[in-house]
């Protein structure tokens, strides 16, 4: 690998999977996208995951829609839209909203089991929120594409940060949760348990049934209990599988690019989701920041002086192309504040040595075409 | 004539939205206005990264309910504190409890049930809602919830009602049919929402509001944040577009391409703003605030957008 090239360049060339992360709203699936086209601009075949079901982001790929299924973006798009592009661009969304159900009929050892769980009342509440179930299967569907040989790169757009993190751990924490003592105890205690523990959890196993029944009243800990149980029945197919994606997610070629914008609050939290990541081991490529304003000089000459120099406007009154000049100075001195803050968010995260983030300008308007997502995706790597 | 309806007609207030719409900025703006009316104002933070405190420029608020400035209290709840608040109270002995939830056991137990951190941070906002003071009145004249972010929000809001019917009796069953109650009333509760006019949280607003509807919560005003404020009048607005081209002159062109970038966000903003008008709630628009740094002055600022109540 040459040394002149960025790390951002590097990736797009040479990785298999790129997972972009950060917190809500920052433009985190756009970015998804316009870094897929700028790969498919360079000759790779690329599939683009999204878990959002965004309606923008289908039209800007001149889809119909996104859906569970893998569509190409039809190649005269791209030429229709002023560009060459040498690779392949497909795209998807992932269902997260079913894959609790898949989970359990996939996993689940017989299919009795598989009915009961999906019947259980509790499950039915809690299976949209389960803690790290649609996470789990939306991982293993990467697992799945990135073993395609259709493609050279899968790029996954996660959901907003609190829950990408979910993502990321979502087969550890599930195991941990499943393969917990707790479950044991609910079982009916383990014989194999040790000393203090064990004793403490004999006696505490009644002690801890009846406070919580207290506590609650009614047969609510029944049904958990009951829940834990059947869901414990899936632990082992659930722990092979998850082995090999927490592998996937540390390969020499995975890479995570966060996502922020400007605003304070974002970056927190993308500098909170490095820490994650770093602590995980999972190798971060670096920062891309959205809607950027970036520096501009400010105008010495006073109004009259431009307002002279407005050619095209020379039959209009000089009072009324002073007031326009006023007014687009007023955007200007607004611009170079926003562009104070902006730096602030750029030098706080290149000072996490990462090298300097990407930086995508702030466009008058939000992508909606493939046009402005060439625009975006050349911007990735200007 | 009837009133117009305003953000304080109701005591109890929620603020909900996507992540990083502002929902603690509209948070700390109601608070701040209530309180220099003189009502008596709670704020609850759940589990978050406190932010209300340091808008309005005070010290992080803790787990303690804290009075920050005349008529003004914060608090940020901690799930964990309050499900030992709520277990001695129920289990009348520390030593128990201390056996029962401090042993890893039920301590994994307890971070796998879903929603519980929710129910047990919307059980101490129900709780100072019936607190009184020593007259017996209520305690608080206003209760400001700045609630967790939508997605995670929904849940949240479904909570009690969830536990309610799972659990078909007993103290579970009481307390959560009561917070349902609470929050489902008309007279006493209010959701605000808060968006900005781009596509995703647009998106999300419409869809949180269509459940918030369906689950019967009593809707109050939608506060579009972050709206940039029209930068130019009818007679400039023409004599702009009569420049078909970026002018040759570079301060021209700068100045140019620094005005498209700003009335096509104007123009995209007022396409959102219209299609949010379809949910026919009340709006407060927030105008953006052309400042590398937001704080009290950028709150103060804001106040001039409610209305006048």
């Amino acid at each position: 690998m040459s040394a002149d090239r960025t790390g951002f360049e590097r990736a797009l060339r040479d990785a298999r999977l790129l997972i972009t992360a950060g917190s809500g709203g920052v433009g985190k699936t756009t970015t998804a996208a316009a870094i897929g086209l700028r790969a498919a601009q360079a000759g790779r075949r690329v599939a683009v995951l999204t878990i959002d079901p965004a309606r923008r982001l289908a039209d800007a790929l001149g889809l119909s829609e996104l859906t569970g299924e893998l569509r190409q973006v039809d190649p005269t798009h791209f030429e229709a839209a002023g560009f060459a592009c040498a690779g392949e661009m497909w795209a998807m969304m992932l269902d997260i909203k079913t894959t609790g159900d898949q989970m359990v009929r996939r996993f689940a050892p017989d299919a009795e089991t598989a009915a009961r769980i999906l019947d259980n009342t509790y499950y039915q509440y809690f299976s949209t929120s389960l803690a790290g179930a649609q996470e789990y299967m939306a991982v293993e569907q990467v697992r799945t594409l990135t073993a395609d040989e259709r493609f050279d790169l899968v790029v996954l757009d996660t959901p907003p940060a609190a829950h990408a993190l979910d993502f990321l751990d979502a087969p550890d924490r599930l195991l941990a949760a499943l393969d917990s003592r707790a479950m044991q105890v609910l079982r009916g205690g383990s014989d194999a348990d040790d000393g203090l523990a064990a004793r403490l959890l004999g006696r505490g196993k009644g002690l801890v049934l009846k406070s919580l029944n207290k506590l609650t009243g009614g047969p609510f800990i029944e049904e958990l209990t009951d829940f834990l149980l059947l869901f414990g029945s899936i632990l082992d197919a659930l722990k092979v599988s998850s082995r090999s994606v927490q592998a996937l997610l540390r390969a020499e070629t995975t890479r995570f690019f966060l996502v922020s914008a400007p605003y304070r609050a974002n970056v927190d939290e993308a500098v909170h989701f490095k820490e994650q990541l770093d602590r995980r081991g999972f190798p971060l490529g670096g920062f891309i920041i959205n809607r950027v304003h970036h520096p501009c000089p400010w105008i010495k000459d006073d109004v009259e002086t431009l307002a002279h120099a407005l050619d095209e406007l020379a039959d209009v009154p000089l009072a009324r192309r002073e007031a326009l000049v006023t007014r687009m100075l007023a955007a200007l001195k607004a611009h170079q504040r926003m562009a104070e803050r902006d730096r602030e968010a750029v030098d706080r995260l290149a000072r996490l040595n990462h090298g300097p983030p990407v930086l995508v300008p702030l466009l008058p308007q939000d992508v909606r075409d493939l046009r402005g997502l060439d625009r975006v995706a050349r911007s990735l790597t200007a | 004539m009837p009133e117009p309806p305003h953000p304080f007609d109701r005591r109890f207030l929620l603020v909900t939205g996507k992540g990083g719409v502002g929902k603690s900025t509209v948070t700390a703006m109601l608070a701040l206005r209530s309180a220099q009316q003189g009502h008596k104002t709670l704020v609850m933070e759940l589990n978050t990264q406190p932010r209300v405190a340091e808008l309005l420029g005070h010290e992080a608020a803790g787990p303690e309910v804290t009075c920050v400035e005349r008529n003004l209290w914060l608090v940020n709840i901690d799930p964990s504190r309050a499900l030992e608040e709520y277990a001695v109270m129920k289990l009348r002995f520390r030593a128990l409890y201390k056996l029962v939830f401090e042993n890893p056991v039920m301590q994994s137990l307890v971070r796998f049930v879903p929603g519980l951190n929710d129910l047990l941070m919307l059980g101490k906002a129900f709780n100072h809602e019936r607190e009184t003071d020593e007259d017996g009145g209520p305690a608080w004249d206003r209760i400001l919830i700045d609630a967790p972010a939508t997605g995670h929000g929904i849940t949240f809001f479904r909570l009690p009602k969830i536990i309610r019917d799972a659990v078909p009796a007993g103290n579970m069953h009481r307390e959560t049919a009561e917070m349902w109650a609470l929050l489902t009333d008309p007279q006493r509760t209010a959701v605000h929402l808060v968006a900005l006019p781009e596509e995703l949280p647009v998106r999300e607003t419409t869809e949180l509001h269509a459940h918030l509807r369906d689950l019967g919560l009593p809707l109050g005003h939608l506060f579009l944040n972050m709206v940039p404020p029209p930068l130019l009048d009818a007679t400039t607005r023409a004599d702009f577009d009569r420049l078909r081209s970026r002018p040759a002159d570079a301060r021209l062109g700068l100045l140019w391409d620094i005005t498209q970038v700003r009335l096509g966000r104007e123009a995209q903003a007022t396409g959102y703003a219209e299609e949010l008008s379809a949910l026919r709630l009340p709006q407060v628009t927030l105008p953006m605030q052309y400042s590398p740094t937001f704080g009290r002055p950028q709150i103060e600022a804001l106040l001039g957008a409610l209305p006048a109540s």
